[in-house]
């Protein structure tokens, strides 16, 4: 599907419709520029599925939980990759380890690694149109 | 008391000695082994999940620097959060062996605490209440401190740090990482005026900031100006108009702040503390309202083990401690 948005709640909106559609288990890619609305589309998934706690940037802390509570998805986890340089790196997060059925994984930059040791489910790209306008394609 | 402490919540990996009687302190060791020396191939950007890191180079600083049976140390105390489980772990579990083969008590510290506590390390003791306005690359936080170990939080960012907001825009600008002192140093020949950058959250009553609006309207600006992005004075008047928004959020916030908690004193933390332009300008509004500013001085500013000892010891003295096998880290740990 391919959306255009011209507000940060807009993009929100999208997200709550694809967190509907969501069965737990998932690994959701995140790929667009800097500043193209991956963290605030990651914002209105984690309200969607029932979250309360505010969804921020991962880029220092690299990886973020929140509890969420949609039927059986429980949890959501945030990751951002990009200050990442090494597919080493990405190792040591375990990222096999969480992916449960009760909870839906999130990563901005994936694209940063130059090797793709990350296989998604759901690939969702964000482009500038200029100003406060985004396409989204899902 | 003499306190071992141990971090390696981020990028670092770090350990100190202090000795502490009454309010004296007296730091005796202080190690930090960046990541980035030891990996310059990286181009200096190495995540704190380099957990691995943290492994081969602790047995060999303790080795070095502390007793192997531990003779001579009273206390240890290790950074419990937040930050990156598997980091975190390293030094967590470290301290925990300690403290058990020692049988000596064990004190979790909060990272965020230990930047707070870092003026204390220059021989400083701010009157309480201190206000502590903590910025680095991944916290923007104004924290009210009322006692030793005694803190409340009166907000923080929606999005992103204002660190991070400077790593950004150093990279949209093409500079290198670390960007936030990049970023500072193009800012000197800039025009502070060249760009009007947005200012959020800054009519709201509370003290909750916002970056995410200004990264994006800096880059808005530059797509828009494409042809002059080669341009020097075009690039510095970008920086410089960026950190003129950041450091008057900043400072306006934390002088709200002040009027509504009327502290005895303020604290500048965190690594952003290093900022030139926001520490003058908080400088000369705090003179203004005759309020003392404390900063801490630039290796104490950065993440080290020994800030984490300062807060170690006065949790200590406060009978914070806890059993080694119940220790866990806490990637989430919020200061209270
Ligand atoms: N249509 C839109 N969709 C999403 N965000 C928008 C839109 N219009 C404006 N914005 C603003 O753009 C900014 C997007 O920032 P956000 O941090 O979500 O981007 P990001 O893709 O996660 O960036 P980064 O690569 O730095 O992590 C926010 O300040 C948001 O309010
Ligand atoms: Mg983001």
């Amino acid at each position: 599907m391919n959306y255009t948005t011209t507000s940060a709640e807009q993009t929100q909106k999208i997200a709550a419709d694809l967190a509907k559609t969501l069965k737990g288990g998932e690994f959701i890619s995140l790929i667009g520029d800097l500043g193209a609305g991956k963290t605030t589309f990651t914002r209105g998934l984690v309200e969607a599925l029932g979250g309360t706690v505010r969804v921020k940037s991962p880029t220092f802390t690299v990886m973020n939980e929140y509890p969420v509570n949609a039927g059986n998805i429980k949890r959501v986890v945030h990751i951002d990759f990009y200050r990442f340089t090494d597919p080493a790196e990405l190792e040591a997060l375990s990222l096999e380890d969480e992916r449960r059925p009760d909870t839906i994984i999130l990563a901005e930059w994936p694209d940063a690694l130059p090797t793709v040791t990350w296989k998604s489910d759901i690939e969702i790209y964000f482009k500038h149109l200029g100003d406060d306008k985004r396409e989204i394609l899902i | 008391m003499r306190i071992l402490a141990i971090e390696t919540s981020c990028d670092e990996t770090a350990i100190a000695i202090l000795t502490g009687e009454g309010d004296n302190l007296k730091l005796e060791k202080s190690v930090v082994r960046s990541q980035i020396d030891l990996h310059e191939t990286y181009g200096g950007v190495v995540p704190e999940v380099a957990a691995r890191e943290h492994l081969q180079l602790m047995m060999p600083l303790l080795h070095r620097d502390v007793a192997h049976n531990g003779e001579g140390i009273d206390t240890i105390a290790v950074t419990a959060g937040p930050g990156l489980a598997p980091a975190l772990r390293v030094g967590v579990e470290t301290a925990k062996a300690l403290a058990w083969a020692w049988q000596k008590p064990l004190v979790p510290v909060c990272h965020l605490e230990g930047h707070i506590y870092a003026p204390w390390l220059s021989g400083q003791a701010p009157e309480f209440p201190a206000l502590a306005l903590v910025v680095s690359g991944g916290h923007t936080e104004l924290v009210l401190m009322t006692d030793h170990g005694k803190f409340e939080r009166l907000g923080e960012t929606l999005d992103d740090a204002a660190g991070e907001a400077f790593d950004k825009v150093a990279k949209m600008l093409g500079l290198g990482y670390p960007g936030g002192p990049k970023v500072a140093q193009l800012a000197i020949d800039g025009d502070a005026k060249a760009f009007d950058f947005p200012r959020a959250m800054l009519d709201s009553d509370n003290f909750v900031f916002s970056f995410a609006g200004l990264k994006t309207s800096v880059l808005y600006t530059l797509r828009k100006h494409e042809d002059q992005l080669n341009e020097y004075k075009f690039r510095a008047d970008i920086a410089a108009s960026f950190q003129e928004a950041v450091v008057d959020v900043l400072v306006q916030k934390t002088m709200k702040a002040v009027e509504k908690v009327k502290p005895a004193s303020v604290i500048l933390a965190g690594g952003v503390a290093a900022n030139v332009a926001l520490r003058d300008r908080l400088k000369q509004t705090c003179e203004q309202m005759e309020v003392p500013l404390f900063v801490p001085e630039f290796q104490y500013s950065m993440d080290n083990a020994a800030m984490i000892a300062v807060a170690g010891y006065y949790r200590a003295l406060n009978g914070h401690t806890v059993e080694p096998a119940e220790l866990q880290v806490n990637p989430n740990l919020d200061i209270v």
